[in-house]
C-alpha cells in the first residue's frame, strides 16, 4: 500500500488495528477461562498480560512509516486553533510577515526576470554578444569591418548576425504619416534568435547582399494594424521613406531582441562585404559552435584581433595593440550594470526581512512566556522535548506560510504598481514590467523563504519555551511568568539587532537620497527647461546631401521661429541624455607631431545646426558660435568644449589651431581641415553623473556629403526648440511647421527635454525609491519592536514599580530608569549598525554621486533620527510605568 | 520463564515470525502461542513487539493480511508469506546459521582456552 493510501485510509486502518488487538486480548481471555479462572479474574490476568495497549498502538502506527505526517496534520490543525484563539498576535505576526516576505518577493521577481529567466530564444546559452576591450572598458557594439573579420571565423561561430534600430522610417501613403521602428538586420539574424516568421518568409542571404533592392519583414503588429492581419499582403509593395519595399513576410507576435521597444519593421543590413566604414553602429551576435566553450570564443577573438589590425594597418589610432574583441553570453551583455543594482536592493530587502522575523520572534517569545504552563502540563504528560519544539516550530512555519502566501500576492502586485509608474531602464522587464510574472521560480522563492522565516524566527522561541523547568513553572503562580533573565536576554538581543539592521537600512537610502537631491543640484552645463525636441529621420528622403539639408534646416527653422511662443530652433545629431554619449572620432592638430599612432586620440563627435548653443543657452567662452552662413560655401570651422580645450590645449590657443577628423575611419569620413572658431562650456550630456567629455562641434550644414549620407543611414536627427511657453503646448504647430518644411516627413518620440531627463534618471530614482521604502519599514519595525519589549517589561514590572512608587520613589525616577533600560539597548543597536556600515557602505559606492559613502552627515543625522525614534518608542511605555496606582498594583495578583 | 522482549537479538523476532508465518496463515494471537510452544516455553513474546513487527513485515510487503474467519467464528486479521518473504526468510535463515555457527565456534574455543 503506497503511504498516500495508507494516510487517506487512516480510520479504517485504526479501526483495523483495534480489532486485530482485541481479538488478541480476547485469546488471552479464552486461555485464562479455559485454564479455569472466572470471567472477572480471566479479564484481568489478561489484561496485566496485554500490557499497556495504547502504546501498543502507537508502536504499531509508528511502524507504518506515514507518522511523521500524520503528526505533522495534528500539528498543523493545533497550530491553526492556536493561532485563531490569538486573532492579535496572529494579525500582527502575519502582517509583519506579508511585509517582509512581499519585499523580497517583489524583488525577487524582478531578480528573476532580469538575471534568472532564460532568454527566449532556442538554445540561449549559446548565444554570444560581440564586444570591443577598450582602455576605457568592454563595450558591446560593431563596424561593418569589424564584423566582416568575425564572420570569417566560422571555426567557432555559426550565425554571426548584425542588428541595430535605424534611424525611423517614414510610413506615408494612404493615411496619416506614421514614423516606424525599423531594426536591421543580416539574413541569418532570423535562424540565430529562432524568430517566427508567420506568413511568408526570412530575407534570403542573396537579398542581404547590397544593392539588391528593398526588402521588408513586417512585424505581427504592423500586419494587424496596418494590414488587418491580411496573408495576401507577402509580396507586395510598401512604400517606406518613399521608395517600395517588398514584404517579404511577416513576424510572429511576441518576438523582440534587444534594444526594445520591439520594432515594426525589419530590413536587410545589406553591408558591403569590402568595407572600409570603421563607424560603430550595430550590435553582433552570433551562436557557439557544438563542442565551443566560452574560452575557447574568447580566445579565437584574439586572434580575430590581430587579424583586424592586419587588414586596417591604418586604423591604428582607434584600434591599438591595446584594444581587441571579446565575446560575453548575450543574457550577460544585456543585463550589464543592472546586475549589481539589483543585487543591493535584494541584500537590503533581505535585512528588512530579517528585522521583520525578529520583530516577529519577539512577538513569540512573549506569548511563550504565556503559554509556559501549557507546555509545562504536555511535557509532564509524556511529550519530548523534540516533540515540544516540533509543535511551536510548526506553529511558526504556519505563521510565516500565511505572511508568505499574503506576501507572494502583495510583493507581485506591488512591484508592477512601481514598474508601471517607473519603468527605470531595466532591460528584460517587458513593457511596463510585463515579464515580471509569478512562475515557479518565484513561487518557489516565496514558499522556501517562507519555511525559512518561519524556522528562523520560531527556534529561538521555541527551545526557550521548550527548556522551561516543569516543577518550578507548575509551582509558579498561573500568570507571573516568563521574568526568566534567560528569556529577556533573548528579547532585548533581538532588539539591539533590529536597531542595529534598521540603522544600517537607513543609513544606505539616506546615501541614495542625497546623491538623489546631488543629481537635482547639479548643474548639466545648459538650460533643459522648456525645450520640445522631435526626432525625425532622414533615411531614404531626399536629404543624404549636405546642401539639401542646410536647405532643410534655412526652411525649418525660419518657419518654427516664427510660431509665436517659440525662442529658437535648431537641429542636432546627439540629444542630451540619451543614448550612450557619442560615436567618437578621431582627430588630429595641424601642425601637432603625434606621439603614436596616427591620432590624437578619440573624441565625441556632435553635429548641430546654427541654433543649437542658442536653443540650449550653452555659454560661449571665446570666439563665437555657428551662424547660418557656415555652410559648404564657406570656410570649414568647428566649435570644442573646455574640457577639449583643457585636454588637448595644455598651453597654446585652439582658436588659432585647425583639426583634421575622422583620418583613416574610410572615405565617408574624408574631411579637410576645420579652423576652430570658439569655445563654448562644458555639459553634461551623457549623464548627470557622468563628467563632461571632450567635444568638437560641427556645423551641420557644413558636413562632408559623405558623412551626411552616413547619419542619414544610421542615425536619427532631432530639432530642439525653446519656447516661452509650457513646451507641449506648441507641440502640434511645430509638427505642422516641420512637416511642411521637410515635405511630408513625419516626426517621432515628441518629448520635452524635462522628460528625457527624468527618463535618464528613472533607474537611479527607482533604487532610491526601493531603498527609501525598505528603510522607512525597517524604521518602523525597530520602533514597534523597542516598544513592544518596554510595553511588556513595565508590565512584567508593575509589581516592583508599586513598590518603588509606594516606598516614595518620584514617578520622574521610575520613567528614566525605564527610558534608560530601553535607549541601552536602542544605543546598543546602533552603535553596532554604526560600525556595519560604515564597512557595508562601500557596496553602494558606485550608485552615489556628490556624496562619499562614509558621508559624515548622513553618519550623525541617521543614528540620531533613530534614537529619538527609539526614545519615542520608550517614552509611552515609560510614562505609562509613572501611572502605575500603587495600590492596585500591589494588589494585582 | 525467560523474557524473551529485550534478550531477542535485534531482527530475530522477525525472523521468528515468518517462519511461524511459513507453516501458513496464521492470526497474530497464534503466532504468540505458536514461538511460545515451539520454543518450550523459553520464549514468550510480548504483544508490545509482536503487533508492531507484524505491521512491519506487512509494510515492507514480506507478510500479506487478510481478514477471515476463525473457527468460533470471530473475524481475524490472517498473516500469510509472499513470495518476497519466502526468499528473505530464506536468506536470514541462511545468516542466522551462519552467525550461529561462529558464535558457537567462539564460545567453545573460548572454553578450551580457559581449561
Amino acid at each position: 500500500m503506497s503511504w498516500w493510501r495508507r494516510l487517506l485510509k487512516r480510520q479504517e486502518m485504526e479501526r483495523h488495528l483495534d480489532a486485530e488487538l482485541r481479538f488478541h486480548f480476547e485469546g488471552l481471555v479464552d486461555d485464562n477461562l479455559r485454564a479455569g479462572m472466572s470471567v472477572a479474574e480471566a479479564r484481568r490476568s489478561a489484561r496485566l498480560q496485554f500490557g499497556g495497549i495504547e502504546q501498543v498502538k502507537e508502536e504499531c502506527r509508528d511502524s507504518r512509516g506515514t507518522r511523521w505526517l500524520e503528526t505533522l496534520f495534528q500539528d498543523i490543525l493545533f497550530a491553526l486553533r492556536t493561532l485563531r484563539k490569538n486573532p492579535g498576535f496572529t494579525l500582527a505576526a502575519v502582517v509583519a510577515l506579508a511585509l517582509g516576505i512581499g519585499a523580497n518577493t517583489a524583488i525577487f521577481s524582478v531578480v528573476n526576470a532580469v538575471l534568472l529567466k532564460p532568454l527566449t530564444y532556442p538554445d540561449p546559452d549559446r548565444i554570444i554578444q560581440f564586444m570591443l576591450k577598450l582602455p576605457t572598458g568592454i563595450t558591446p557594439g560593431a563596424s561593418v569591418t569589424k564584423f566582416n573579420v568575425w564572420r570569417e571565423q566560422t571555426r567557432v561561430f555559426e550565425d554571426v548576425s548584425g542588428y541595430y534600430v535605424g534611424p525611423g522610417l517614414n510610413l506615408t501613403g494612404d493615411s496619416r504619416p506614421e514614423q516606424l521602428r525599423g531594426m536591421y538586420v543580416t539574413a541569418n539574424y532570423f535562424q540565430l534568435f529562432g524568430a517566427p516568421i508567420v506568413e511568408g518568409r526570412a530575407f534570403t542571404a542573396d537579398e542581404d547582399r547590397p544593392n539588391r533592392g528593398h526588402f521588408v519583414v513586417l512585424s505581427y503588429g504592423l500586419w494587424q494594424r496596418r494590414f488587418g492581419g491580411d496573408p495576401q499582403v507577402v509580396g507586395k509593395a510598401l512604400a517606406l521613406s518613399g521608395d517600395p519595399y517588398t514584404i517579404v513576410g511577416v513576424m510572429g507576435p511576441g518576438f523582440s531582441t534587444d534594444p526594445v521597444p520591439a520594432p515594426d519593421v525589419w530590413i536587410p543590413c545589406q553591408f558591403e562585404p569590402n568595407s572600409t566604414d570603421q563607424a560603430h553602429f550595430f550590435l553582433a551576435a552570433a551562436r557557439l559552435r557544438p563542442g565551443i566553450t566560452l574560452d575557447m570564443a574568447k580566445a579565437q577573438m584574439e586572434i580575430a584581433a590581430d587579424q583586424f589590425r592586419h587588414l586596417f594597418p591604418g586604423v591604428l589610432g582607434i584600434f591599438g595593440p591595446q584594444d581587441g574583441f571579446t565575446v560575453e553570453p548575450l543574457r550577460d551583455a544585456l543585463v550589464g550594470e543592472v546586475r549589481s543594482s539589483l543585487l543591493v536592493l535584494s541584500g537590503a530587502v533581505g535585512l528588512v526581512l530579517l528585522i521583520a522575523c525578529a520583530n516577529v520572534a519577539n512577538l513569540l517569545l512573549l506569548r511563550a512566556a504565556g503559554r509556559k504552563r501549557e507546555i509545562a502540563i504536555r511535557a509532564s504528560m509524556g511529550a519530548g522535548r523534540g516533540r515540544i519544539i516540533r509543535q511551536l516550530l510548526t506553529e511558526s512555519v504556519v505563521l510565516s506560510i500565511g505572511g508568505g502566501a499574503a506576501g507572494l500576492a502583495l510583493g507581485i502586485l506591488g512591484v508592477r504598481a512601481l514598474l508601471a509608474v517607473n519603468p527605470g531602464n531595466i532591460p528584460r522587464i517587458g513593457e511596463h514590467g510585463s515579464a515580471i510574472t509569478a512562475d515557479w521560480r518565484v513561487l518557489g522563492f516565496a514558499i522556501l523563504l517562507s519555511v525559512a522565516t518561519g524556522v528562523l524566527f520560531g527556534v529561538i522561541p521555541a527551545f526557550q519555551a521548550s527548556r522551561s523547568d516543569l516543577g518550578e513553572t507548575l509551582k509558579e503562580g498561573g500568570g507571573r511568568t516568563g521574568t526568566g533573565t534567560g528569556q529577556n536576554k533573548a528579547r532585548s538581543l533581538l532588539v539591539v539587532s533590529e536597531v542595529a539592521l534598521a540603522l544600517i537600512l537607513l543609513i544606505g537610502s539616506a546615501l541614495l537620497i542625497r546623491t538623489f537631491y546631488a543629481l537635482q543640484n547639479v548643474d548639466p552645463g545648459f538650460d533643459r527647461r522648456n525645450v520640445l525636441t522631435m526626432g525625425m529621420s532622414f533615411s531614404g528622403s531626399p536629404f543624404k546631401k549636405t546642401s539639401q539639408v542646410s536647405q532643410l534646416i534655412h526652411n525649418a527653422v525660419q518657419r518654427v521661429d516664427a510660431l509665436p511662443g517659440v525662442l529658437d530652433s535648431g537641429l542636432t545629431s546627439n540629444l542630451p541624455f540619451s543614448g550612450p554619449g557619442h560615436s567618437g572620432l578621431p582627430f588630429t592638430i595641424v601642425g601637432r607631431p603625434l606621439a603614436n599612432g596616427s591620432s590624437l586620440g578619440r573624441v565625441g563627435y556632435v553635429t548641430v545646426s546654427a541654433g543649437y548653443f542658442d536653443v540650449f543657452r550653452i555659454p560661449l567662452q571665446r570666439g563665437r558660435v555657428f551662424i547660418d552662413r557656415d555652410d559648404d560655401g564657406a570656410p570649414p570651422v568647428a566649435i570644442i568644449n573646455q574640457a577639449m580645450a583643457r585636454t588637448f590645449w595644455l598651453k597654446g590657443d585652439p582658436l588659432a589651431d585647425r583639426i583634421v577628423i575622422g583620418q583613416g575611419y574610410g572615405p565617408e569620413f574624408a574631411d579637410s581641415a576645420r579652423q576652430i572658431v570658439g569655445v563654448v562650456g562644458d555639459i553634461r550630456d551623457e549623464a548627470l553623473n557622468r563628467n563632461p567629455q571632450p567635444i568638437i562641434y560641427v556645423p551641420m550644414a557644413q558636413l562632408p556629403d559623405g558623412i551626411t549620407a552616413l547619419m542619414a543611414r544610421i542615425n536619427p536627427v532631432a530639432w530642439v526648440v525653446r519656447t516661452r511657453v509650457e513646451p507641449h503646448s506648441l507641440r502640434s504647430a511645430i509638427e505642422t511647421e516641420l512637416r511642411q518644411a521637410s515635405g511630408g516627413l513625419p516626426v517621432g518620440s515628441v518629448r520635452s527635454m524635462d522628460e528625457i531627463e527624468g527618463q535618464s534618471t528613472a533607474r537611479q530614482d527607482f533604487s532610491m525609491l526601493l531603498m527609501t521604502i525598505f528603510g522607512s519599514s525597517a524604521l518602523l519595525l525597530a520602533a514597534i519592536g523597542i516598544y513592544g519589549l518596554m510595553a511588556y517589561s513595565v508590565q512584567q514590572r508593575t509589581q516592583e514599580i508599586g513598590i518603588r512608587l509606594a516606598l516614595g520613589a518620584e514617578p520622574g525616577t521610575v520613567r528614566n530608569m525605564i527610558l534608560l533600560q530601553g535607549m541601552r539597548l536602542a544605543l546598543a543597536g546602533v552603535a553596532i549598525g554604526i560600525a556595519a556600515a560604515s564597512g557595508l557602505t562601500r557596496l553602494l559606492a558606485s550608485f552615489l554621486f556628490g556624496v562619499q559613502p562614509r558621508d559624515p552627515l548622513v553618519f550623525l543625522a541617521v543614528p540620531i533620527l533613530l534614537t529619538a525614534v527609539a526614545l519615542l518608542a520608550c517614552y509611552v511605555p515609560a510614562r505609562r510605568a509613572t501611572r502605575i496606582n500603587p495600590l492596585e498594583a500591589l494588589r494585582w495578583e | 520463564m525467560t523474557q524473551a522482549k529485550s534478550d531477542l537479538p535485534q531482527g530475530t523476532l522477525d525472523l521468528l515470525i515468518l517462519q511461524v508465518v511459513m507453516l501458513g496463515p496464521i492470526h497474530g494471537y497464534a503466532i504468540a502461542q505458536r514461538i511460545q510452544q515451539i520454543s518450550r516455553d523459553i520464549l514468550q513474546v510480548q504483544q508490545g513487539s509482536l503487533y508492531p513487527a507484524l505491521h512491519r513485515l506487512e509494510n515492507r510487503g514480506l507478510l500479506a493480511a487478510e481478514w477471515k474467519g476463525t473457527e468460533t467464528g470471530r473475524q481475524a486479521k490472517f498473516y500469510s508469506l509472499t513470495a518476497k518473504g519466502q526468499v528473505q526468510l530464506k536468506t536470514e535463515t541462511e545468516s542466522w546459521k551462519q552467525l550461529a555457527k561462529a558464535v558457537r565456534l567462539i564460545l567453545e574455543s573460548s572454553e578450551a582456552d580457559a581449561v
